[in-house]
């Protein structure tokens, strides 16, 4: 049986790469061509457009995968982000997406189980260990084509990230085609990412990883630092009536490598604990998951224009995985307009997923089982999200900084609860300015 | 299968509609009908990568290149 799903699982990557492949290639090729050139045209992008995006995150609760499903997920995350949208001529443009995002985490410092003058590490309190705090840059260079009706657009993108511990470059190419009078929409597109992790093992097993280590002690090292995905994206979108349009797009990933994070500890029912200091537990092994992973997502969106006042804008997923996952999710926002340049934005989500085979509360899990993990993000939960945000919107741009005028600046808030401990609240922010 | 005939179904039913002239398009083109996400969602859309199992099938990521599931 296993053999069988391992073919299967080769002969579905193999057929994603040779898509992907030719995905890539096609765009590529395609974007390259010319079209006839009509007298007159609208231009795709009439000016250059920078948008200022900051977001504020902080999360907390008490099932922190580093230390084995117990302990503080205290996180606080700072974004900033640049998005610089260049029109090289009336088809192309130019965007150039650079972001940077500055962290502290408890948990993450908890990778050292001592902190730095030498004393146990407490689960629900940060460390002054080293690997308390990151900072991840990520920069996105994307470029798009568009034919002279406007009926067909080529893209591709290139994105590099780099953490301490992660690095990773991807590829990407889209292709977009409308027709019937450009009330329906078809799209492809294709990504690739190669990852490369850093390993980084929680500090009292380190030495266990070591080749010359008794082999009573001996801890297996992963089998590889690297983790590869192929995705194909397929989506479909119509023009329903004058108030009303929708819809439709399919996702297929494929996943090969590293998948699991080298420092998230494990604890054995079958294995004596050894707990330090204020409860800190050493871990029995590091999480362990298979080394491919197959998932596939189905979203709808539909758009209702009520009135001039307000809007309701809808969303559903269907998604489902080879590690036994399943998951939903509902979302609906319902803009309100106040009058001509200002709208808020109350929204809700609604989301829940069924548990991985993998996942154990801690002290479940047996040294004997090949595949664990205590990551919470992995259980069965179901989670409420609740936002609300005010945009204003300046078509004329009134309002000019350095030959720059303010389109829109948006602001937003939310609130995330899942049934497990964890929660989060969020700050988001954002100003687009169009050149004069 | 039952799910590849659902949406063949709701592939035939998009094709079906009536097309919409350009000029009818008034309400359409509002910016809120927009099928795409504003962009400051992207921060929320990254945020329910990391914490959540799924991702996928609404404009974000799918997994890779990031340290998220």
């Amino acid at each position: 049986m296993q053999l069988k799903t391992a073919i299967v699982n080769n002969k579905i990557t193999k057929s994603l790469k040779k898509t992907l492949t030719f995905i890539l290639c096609a765009t590529a090729l395609l974007a390259y061509g010319q079209d006839t050139i009509p007298s007159y045209k609208k231009r795709v992008l009439e000016t250059v457009e920078i948008d200022f995006l900051a977001s504020y995150y902080s999360q907390d609760g008490n099932n922190a995968a580093v230390t084995g499903g117990i302990g503080t997920e205290e996180l606080t995350d700072r974004v900033s982000s640049i998005v610089v949208s260049i029109p090289l001529n009336d088809d192309d443009i130019l965007k150039i997406d650079a972001n940077v995002s500055a962290y502290t985490s408890a948990s993450s410092s908890n990778v050292d189980a001592f902190d730095s003058v030498g004393q146990a590490a407490d689960p629900f309190v940060a460390s002054s260990g080293a690997s308390g705090s990151d900072e991840w840059v990520n920069g996105v260079i994307a470029y798009s084509h568009s034919s002279d009706d406007r009926n067909n657009i080529w893209g591709a993108n290139i994105s590099v990230s780099k953490e301490y511990d992660y690095f990773s470059i991807g590829l990407a190419g889209n292709y977009t085609h409308l027709f019937n009078k450009k009330n329906t929409e078809v799209s492809i597109s294709g990504n690739v990412y190669f990852d490369q992790w850093k390993l980084i093992y929680p500090e009292e097993i380190r030495d266990y990883f070591d080749e010359d280590v008794p082999e009573v002690f001996a801890l297996n090292g992963l089998p590889t630092d690297k983790r590869n995905s192929y995705a194909l994206g397929f989506g479909v979108s119509q023009i329903l009536s004058k108030r009303a349009q929708g819809s439709l797009s399919l996702d297929l990933v494929q996943q090969e490598g590293l998948l699991s994070t080298p420092f998230q500890r494990v604890y054995f029912a079958d294995k004596d604990d050894i707990i330090v200091g204020n409860g800190f537990q050493f871990a029995d092994d590091i999480e362990r998951l298979p080394s491919t992973r197959f998932k596939i997502a189905v979203g709808g969106r539909l758009n209702y224009y009520l009135n001039e006042v307000f809007v309701l804008r809808s969303y559903l997923r269907y998604y489902k995985d080879n590690w036994g996952i399943t998951s939903y999710t509902a979302s609906l926002e319902a803009p309100i307009k106040i009058g001509d340049m200002f709208t808020l934005y109350p929204s809700y989500r609604y989301y829940n997923q069924t548990k991985a085979d993998y996942f154990y509360k801690a002290n479940q899990a047996l040294s004997t089982d090949e595949f664990y993990t205590s990551d919470y993000d992995l259980s069965r939960f179901s989670a409420n999200q609740f936002g609300f945000g005010v945009s204003y919107t300046d078509i004329l741009t009134k309002v000019n900084l350095l030959g720059f005028g303010i389109k829109s600046i948006n602001i937003k808030g939310s609130y995330y609860e899942r049934s497990s401990s964890l929660s989060y609240f969020m700050v988001s922010g954002g100003i687009k300015f169009v050149q004069d | 299968m039952k799910k590849i005939l659902i949406l063949a179904i709701a592939l035939g039913f998009l094709s079906s509609c009536a097309v919409v002239k350009e000029y009818e398009k008034v309400n359409i083109n509002d910016p809120d009908m927009a099928l795409g996400d504003k962009a400051i969602k992207r921060f929320e859309t990254n945020a329910q990568a990391y914490r959540e199992a799924a991702s996928g099938a609404n404009g974000g990521k799918t997994g890779g290149g990031c340290g998220c599931n």
